[in-house]
């Protein structure tokens, strides 16, 4: 998020605060954003939230059948569910988009499957990653909102490049849903 | 499916380095910022860390200074 923002000297605490208690590191953090070299166009940028969008809707299923409570339960299943929507509104932008080439949402699906298929992470590879211990529910609302947070990140980025008023407030208006999730998963962290 | 690479590209430090980091640095030369939520921060931090939870991060940026080497965790 800070990177994106000027901030040209931006150190992520390998391990985090884990590192400092004498506990095991975790492995590398450092995703490259291979899909991004900073030319892509904001049709490229649609494509890929609406990839991550089914990324995070698939994500919130799997984190609900491994939930241990039923609030847990229901908040990931309320979130898995509003990805849906926000997978709509992100196809109402991209034909929004004056020069967006006509597409059904079949073909959009399509399109947006391919380019996600190509590399990337699986949900258990991801998981990894970040070293997160699943029976422990703070690690997984940890894990949830560094989600969120990058996608937060990602169309707070679309949303400023965006020439097309009403593209622009729809993506404005899912940024604005991702934050308040990331509200969320932090209030109920905070309960726990 | 696989999950995209979506993630900004971001250097790592570890434990050591991130030692040598602050002790390189006068505390008012680097930036140690703590993500976590206020409970966590209360339980541990590193000395010195500030915090600004995750949630709160794209509306307080200005309250950092993009110049300065920072730490986030």
């Amino acid at each position: 998020m800070l990177s994106g923002r000027g901030f040209n000297q931006v150190y992520n605490v390998s391990g985090g605060i884990k590192a400092w208690q004498g506990k095991t590191a975790v492995g590398p953090q450092t995703l490259g954003m291979d899909l991004f070299d900073g030319t892509e166009s904001p049709q490229d940028f649609l494509k890929v939230a609406y990839s991550l969008e089914q990324g995070l809707h698939r994500f919130y299923l799997d984190m609900a059948d491994k939930a241990r409570t039923p609030a847990v339960l229901a908040l990931f299943e309320k979130l898995a569910a509003i990805e849906v929507k926000h997978q709509d509104a992100i196809f109402d932008a991209y034909i929004r988009m004056d020069d967006a080439a006509a597409v059904s949402r079949e073909q959009f699906d399509a399109l947006t499957e391919k380019s996600a298929g190509e590399g990337g992470l699986t949900t258990d590879q991801y998981l990894k990653l970040f070293d997160s211990d699943l029976s422990v529910e703070t690690e997984v609302i940890s894990l949830a909102m560094s989600i969120e947070a990058q996608a937060l990140d990602l169309y707070q980025r679309v949303g400023a490049r965006m020439k097309n008023a009403d593209s622009a407030a729809i993506v404005h208006g899912v940024a604005g849903e991702e934050k308040q999730h990331l509200e969320r998963l932090g209030k109920l962290m905070d309960t726990l | 499916m696989k999950w995209m690479q979506f993630f900004t590209p971001v250097e790592s430090k570890d434990y050591k380095e991130t030692q040598e980091m602050i002790s390189d640095h006068s505390p008012e030369d680097i930036t140690i910022l703590d993500v976590r939520q206020p409970s966590e921060y209360k339980q541990s931090h590193i000395p010195g860390a500030l915090l600004i939870p995750l949630p709160q991060l794209s509306d307080r940026v200005s309250e950092l200074d993009p110049d300065k080497p920072t730490l986030v965790y």
